[in-house]
């Protein structure tokens, strides 16, 4: 198969695009609704764990003291972490003019304001008293009190909250001209909320002058934020005197581990999306192939991180710095440790083997692979760290509980959720930026 | 419709209401006052103190009890007091907890037929005893009704003996399990004198303990700590006493010893022998030539070389510990306690006698005038002949009163079954407890703290007791009910008072003619009232070595017994948290770790690492332990400090009906002791030398630790100085290390602290008074298991770096060092909190808001000390345990940090009052929880910019000893470490 520079095959005609994409917002089958009901009740159990953790306390999860965050908080920095390849492939590819991100860039973002929606509870799931949950906004109250801005968490809801409000915007800007298409062809009450969608899309010249300009624009204003959030997110940790937290490396440590999840989950999501909906001409071994050498390169990175750490503590010498990377590779979690490293560093390396970064089953399994691997890496950070800090005495464990496993599980479902329900209502690729990359239709080709 | 505005409110508030989150509202408050009429003497808001005597341990330490709004919330030390001088202990803390205990009797319980028990009326109850009472008189067996109590001095002891004779009985039995008996016979058999003598700690230089551990539970813990610590630290004497430790097991007296010395306990007297061998030996003793003949005689065959293999110590050390004793200035040894009372405690107590004697510290250091009152009690052997004649069915009737020896005595002793021959029984008792459980009438009692009475812990010193409060429920005072009752047999006696209080007046106008010279009796009624007692000095009492003494008094076995693979030998060991067993119904001391351990909530069987590695045993296997008389099953715990071949089991747990908090927690070591009386002639019980048989068995018994790591990892916690550096003058401390944000400001204040590590024992007095004071609640074992205590302060213990097992093994040593908020000037917990819930205040404090905290525990992950505590969940406290909660402090709910705030409502308090008196605060006046409690005084608090103040000087930056804990983090704490001094 020959494809063009953009991935796509050749002989696809503007038409064509428009009925094959649009083949996703058709009519679900029992399949799509026996996955969307499991998911559903999935969300309904976490949620209803949730419930049981704001009447009861927050101690039915397995937290103590010393280890005060655990699964919440790694479950919150690796939704974080997914939302990143979102950006990274819409506004930074964009702007780089890499030109296969027409055809996924679309399932990305999904990735990413899902994603976010999905971190964006854990900050309230894991607080003692979530009813209070405002007094970290920076609304003044009636006392004049302001959050405090020294802490890393007020900066946290600022990066997030800003990181949501952009991504989202980029979101529906981008579907603009999809939704017209949308609109011109759907009847009833659907048209109506379509055509609200569409903010009157006519695609006139004026119009696509005005849109690619503030695409342009937007993309600018993303790009800073995918390093921004995740550095920001990693300074929850290094901005605290915790050994294996207080680091210097920590923010390009977390970026390049965010865009290494994102990436294989933008993987995991258009195989099955390509699959289901019969898009393989605009989804193609081509657009996973090359975002797999992107996960080499990021396994890569995040590999030279750890050996960074792991030096940094030796050659620190600091006694308390040593011993808890020393904790990290022996002690009760090493298990969970040498787990992350092989699956973040080591089985993703595999990908350098054309044969298996086009073979469909082993890409799955090794995006899976680094799921895992970086869920357990932000959890051995998280965890470790505060097991096993300064004064021996308060040295603990972390167990997780049966609510806490609930609740994160409930993430995963409530995450798979929304984009299921996202590709049904919304076009999950982009019609007119794969038109983009396709020849003009000339008279002549009849 | 038509609305009027009435009905809109009331829909309004009702929809409000129903509306409202549960998860979301704090728990109503409670009605306040328990008082119907208010007392004149009550002002809302204003604590009143009331002095009176503590009863947790025969001790009997002053204490005041802080009553607000007619509750008694707080008890401490009584500074007026002469045996604990304002300190109390933490089972004297919890004295509140058995006051308030939700499980306390209300009514009077009777038997019924079918073995259950019926509340009867206070009428019924009585008529009952004496309907009986009468009968025996009848049947003409008046003179075999028994009575046991505990420890009883004074009025109380004065009345049951006239309530007893007025039936013709003679048997009132005085038994604590605890009772001294090697001691006493000890005592005897060297001076004649069969009694407790008094311990003079002060002005001691060195100290030889044959395994007593007098800081935790024998005898007079509290008195003993001051008087103790108060040599220790380094003072403007720039003395120093040192400790030396002889004994099986590293206790946490032990770890307090600058020496602990690993000997078998049969091996201790003998040991003391070989020390009076080295000073006769070497002309050292202080004694007449005819003196020092007699006893070179008596200690013929003991020298340091015949004692040298049995005892496991070089000739060398022998010689040189022995030395070292005589020619200190003031010395004192000291043997007494579980660790002694095997089959040879008599012969041990005898032979540190001898040494006493030999170096002069009899008459000084220990002193026969105004002995201790425990030397009046019975004995088990006493107790023993008792139970025998309960099996012949001698006894027609038997009353206790605050006694448990159904399960403080050893159980093959067959108290059960002799108890079931038994046709009336009646407890006194304000708790169910084992022995009430066997009772036919139960008749609930007032605590000591409702109570009218005395006591007298040693000869002279007269405590007074008074209620600090209402009677919590419808119990009755025991002096009430033995008038009563007494009037109404209408025999023998007057039983003329009314009512017991008058009683105590009564009898105290004889200690009135003897302390109250130049006096009124109501001025000095009142005045000992507000005291807690009336203090007499003693002339000195002199006793000389007994013409009768022989060498066979003295010595034990010549060899220690070999180490059998297969058989342990057993050392229970008291509990400074249960005592003989009754601490373990409060949560305080359930949840009060076990100083040397960490363990809370449970018993367990301590194993040397060498005989754990032996066995193939780790930390919480489950152990099937055997002995003669019983089986029983408990988790391993690998103890350093514990001599190969020794395995030790706390006494005190293993409850079966003592209220929620002790049931079915541990298991009750007295089972498996040996119930024979000791056969050295002191008959006491055998609380050490039992052999057992121990059987892994496969699985696992959950241990609720606090603290897993044994050791501080070269991290400098606990921080040591050599005394010589000291004389000579240390180096400066260094300076603050720079900080990015500026200088925190103190404007009036800045409050700190200084903790001498020295002078700290471990005894964890200031953790329970520090949950008395701020209402920390109690979370139960399974939530200890996850990691969720709350104490504010805690007592953290560290072994010293060095092998545990194996060839290079070397005495285990092991510190204490309490840790609480270190309030840091440059506090990595206020950066971090979100929503300013954590702030630091113009005096220095971190202060923790928490209605404005949000629950992020930030600030407890941030905390390099780990001290912040997080309300995983709303704290249940029943009532009436809830009473009482201090209303100064805050309750916290769930979801919010709370952690040690130097207790500012005190220091609140004492800024109010010193406005309203129109004066400057004084040093000194101020006391948070901890150091108001702390008997060993390690604890200063003050003003840190006041240069005069006490903990100013003593944190004095030329001086060599104090060290802030992770200095190199730059916190700038407001707590200063002294160092421990290494002698």
């Amino acid at each position: 198969m020959t494809t063009d520079r953009a991935g796509m095959e050749y002989k696809l005609t503007y038409s064509d695009t428009d009925i094959d994409l649009m083949k996703t917002m058709r009519p679900a089958g029992r399949l799509y609704w026996a996955l969307l009901t499991v998911l559903f009740l999935l969300v309904m159990a976490g949620g209803w764990a949730w419930w049981m953790q704001i009447q009861t306390g927050i101690g039915l999860a397995g937290k103590n003291s010393p280890v005060g965050w655990a699964m919440y908080i790694t479950t919150f920095v690796y939704w974080v972490g997914i939302a990143h390849s979102g950006t990274l492939i819409s506004a930074i590819l964009f702007l780089v003019r890499v030109r296969w991100r027409a055809a996924v860039y679309r399932s990305a973002e999904a990735v990413t304001v899902f994603g976010l929606m999905t971190a964006g509870l854990f900050p309230f799931i894991h607080l003692g008293r979530v009813w209070v949950a405002h007094w970290i906004l920076p609304v003044p109250n009636f006392d004049g009190l302001w959050p405090n801005f020294r802490s890393p968490l007020a900066w946290d809801v600022l990066a997030i909250t800003t990181y949501m409000t952009v991504s989202s915007t980029f979101f529906l800007v981008g579907m603009l001209p999809d939704l017209a298409i949308v609109r011109d062809r759907v009847k009833g009450w659907r048209k109506k909320v379509y055509g609200f969608l569409a903010q009157g899309w006519q695609g006139t010249d004026t119009q696509w002058k005005h849109y690619t300009a503030a695409y342009v624009f937007l993309a600018a204003l993303a790009t800073p934020l995918v390093i921004s959030v995740h550095s920001i997110v990693s300074w929850d940790f290094a901005m605290s005197i915790i050994p294996g937290w207080h680091s210097t490396i920590f923010a390009p440590y977390f970026v390049a581990g965010a865009i290494h999840s994102g990436l294989a989950m933008v993987v995991l999501l258009l195989i099955p999306l390509r699959r289901s909906f019969g898009i393989e001409k605009y989804i193609t071994m081509h657009h996973l192939e090359s975002l797999a050498k992107f996960i080499v390169f990021t396994a890569l990175v995040v590999g030279f991180a750890y050996m960074v750490e792991f030096f940094a503590a030796w050659y620190g010498n600091e006694k308390y710095e040593k011993a808890i990377f020393l904790y990290r590779m022996v002690g009760e979690y090493a298990w969970a440790f040498w787990l992350l490293i092989t699956t973040n560093v080591f089985v993703p390396l595999l990908l350098w083997s054309k044969k298996i970064r086009t073979s469909i089953p082993c890409l799955v399994v090794i995006c899976i692979s680094v799921e895992i691997g970086m869920w357990l890496e932000r959890f051995v950070i998280i965890v470790t760290s505060l097991a096993h800090d300064y004064l021996p005495s308060a040295w603990g464990l972390y167990h997780p509980t049966l609510t806490d496993s609930m609740i994160v599980i409930g993430s995963f479902a409530w995450f798979f959720f929304l984009f299921m329900i996202f590709v049904k209502v919304l076009p999950a690729v982009s019609m007119w930026e794969v038109k983009e990359q396709l020849p003009p239709p000339l008279k002549e080709r009849g | 419709m038509d609305l009027k505005r009435r009905d809109f409110l009331k829909i309004i508030g009702a929809t409000t209401v129903a509306t409202t989150l549960p998860g979301c509202t704090p728990k109503a408050p409670k009605s306040l006052i328990p008082y119907i009429i208010p007392h004149e003497e009550i002002i809302p808001g204003k604590s009143v103190w009331y002095a009176s005597v503590c009863r947790e341990c025969p001790a009997g330490c002053g204490v005041n009890i802080r009553v607000r709004e007619g509750r008694a919330t707080k008890a401490e030390g009584n500074p007026l007091h002469p045996v604990n001088h304002g300190a109390l202990c933490a089972r004297g803390q919890a004295s509140l907890q058995g006051l308030y205990h939700p499980d306390r009797i209300q009514t009077p319980l009777l038997r019924t037929a079918t073995g259950g028990w019926e509340p009867a009326t206070w009428e019924k109850a009585e008529d009952v005893v004496l309907s009986h009472l009468q009968e025996t008189l009848r049947q003409g067996k008046g003179r075999d009704v028994v009575w046991i109590s505990s420890l009883q001095t004074g009025s109380l002891r004065a009345l049951l003996g006239e309530w007893l004779a007025s039936v013709g009985s003679k048997n009132l039995l005085m038994y604590e399990p605890f009772g001294h008996e090697a001691l006493k016979k000890g005592n005897e058999r060297v001076f004649g004198a069969a009694t407790v003598p008094v311990y003079e700690f002060a002005g001691v230089d060195t100290i030889y303990s044959f395994g007593t551990d007098f800081l935790e539970t024998w005898l007079s813990p509290v008195a003993f700590a001051r008087g103790f610590a108060g040599e220790r630290g380094f003072g403007e004497s720039g003395r120093r006493n040192t400790l030396a430790y002889f004994g099986p097991r590293l206790s946490m007296t032990a770890a307090n010893a600058d020496a602990w010395v690993d000997v078998h306990p049969d091996m201790l007297g003998n040991l003391a022998l070989a020390f009076v061998s080295v000073v006769v030996g070497e002309g050292l003793s202080r004694l007449s030539v005819a003196e020092t003949t007699r006893i070179s005689a008596l200690v013929e065959g003991f020298g340091p070389e015949q004692m040298s293999w049995p005892t496991g110590l070089t000739v060398d050390r022998i010689v040189e510990l022995g030395r070292a004793f005589a020619k200190s200035p003031s010395s004192l040894a000291i043997a007494g306690g579980a660790v002694i009372e095997g089959e040879f405690g008599a012969q041990t107590a005898a032979a540190v006698n001898l040494l006493n004697y030999v170096c002069g510290n009899v008459g000084r250091s220990i002193r026969f005038e105004g002995a201790e009152s425990p030397g009046t009690l019975n004995t088990y052997a006493d107790m023993d002949r008792l139970l025998r004649q309960m099996e012949r069915n001698q006894v027609p009737a038997l009353f206790l009163s605050e006694v448990n020896p159904v399960f403080t005595i050893p159980s093959s002793s067959g108290i059960a079954a002799a108890l079931a021959k038994v046709p009336f029984i009646v407890a006194c008792t304000s708790v169910m407890d084992e022995t009430a459980s066997l009772a036919t009438l139960v008749l609930p009692i007032h605590t000591p703290l409702e109570s009218w009475g005395d006591y007298e812990p040693r000869e002279g010193v007269h405590g007074v007791m008074q209620p600090a409060m209402q009677p919590v429920f419808g119990t009755k005072m025991l002096g009430d009910i033995l008038l009563h009752t007494g009037r109404r047999l209408g025999r023998a006696g007057s039983f003329a008072a009314p009512d017991f209080h008058v009683y105590v007046m009564e009898r105290w106008k004889t200690i009135h003619a003897r302390c109250g010279k130049g006096k009124t009796f109501e001025e000095f009624w009142v005045e000992s009232l507000a005291r807690g007692g009336a203090w007499e000095t003693l002339p000195p009492q002199q006793v000389r070595l007994a013409r009768t003494l022989a060498a066979t008094d003295l010595c034990g076995p010549k060899d220690a017994p070999p180490l059998s693979g297969k058989t342990f030998t057993l050392l229970s060991s008291p509990s400074i948290a249960h005592y003989d067993g009754r601490g373990a119904n409060k949560p305080w001391l359930q949840e009060m770790p076990d100083p040397i351990t960490r363990l809370v909530w449970g018993s367990w069987i301590e194993l040397s690492p060498d005989d754990a590695v032996r066995l193939g045993v780790t930390n919480g296997d489950r152990i099937q332990v055997s002995s003669p008389y019983a089986r029983c099953e408990l988790p391993a715990y690998i103890k350093r400090g514990l001599r190969v071949g020794c395995v030790a089991i706390p006494i005190g747990q293993g409850h079966t009906s003592y209220g929620r908090y002790a049931n079915g927690v541990g298991v009750n070591v007295t089972a498996l002791l040996d119930p024979k009386p000791s056969a050295d002639g002191s008959g006491g019980v055998l609380w050490c030398g039992t052999k057992v048989e121990l059987v892994k068995l496969p699985g696992k018994i959950a241990l609720a630790s606090v603290q897993e790591a044994e050791s501080e990892f070269d991290r400098e916690i606990i921080q040591e100085i050599p005394l010589a550096a000291l004389v000579r003058g240390g180096e400066a401390a260094p300076v603050n290390a720079p900080s990015l944000y500026p200088p925190q400001e103190y404007l009036k204040h800045h409050w700190g602290m200084a903790i001498d590590v020295d002078k700290c024992t471990g005894c964890s007095a200031c953790v329970t008074a520090c949950y008395a004071e701020n209402n920390v609640p109690v979370v139960g074992k399974q939530e200890v298991m996850n990691g969720r205590e709350m104490a504010w302060i805690r007592i953290d213990r560290y072994y010293a770096d060095k092998a545990a097992t194996g060839a290079e093994r070397e005495p285990a040593k092991a510190g204490f060092i309490p840790v609480l908020c270190q309030q840091c000037g440059a506090a990595p917990c206020e950066t971090v909190c979100p929503v300013y819930a954590a702030y630091h205040t113009d005096e220095g404090l971190n202060g923790q808001v928490y209605n404005r905290c949000i629950g992020t525990r930030y600030c407890a992950n941030n905390c390099p000390y780990k001290v912040r505590r997080f309300n995983w969940f709303d704290h249940d406290i029943p009532e009436p345990l809830n009473w009482q909660l201090n209303p100064d402090v805050t309750v916290r709910t769930k979801g919010v940090m709370e952690k040690c705030t130097f207790c500012v409502q005190r220091i609140v308090e004492g800024k109010n009052t010193a406005r309203m008196e129109h004066r400057e605060l004084v040093d000194g006046e101020i006391a948070p929880a901890c150091q108001q409690a702390c008997p060993a005084q390690a604890i200063t608090f003050g003003d840190l910019k006041d240069p005069e103040s006490q903990v100013s000087k003593l944190t004095e930056e030329r001086e060599p000893r104090p060290y802030h804990m992770l200095e190199e983090l730059n916190t700038r704490p407001a707590v200063t470490y002294l160092k421990r001094i290494t002698a």
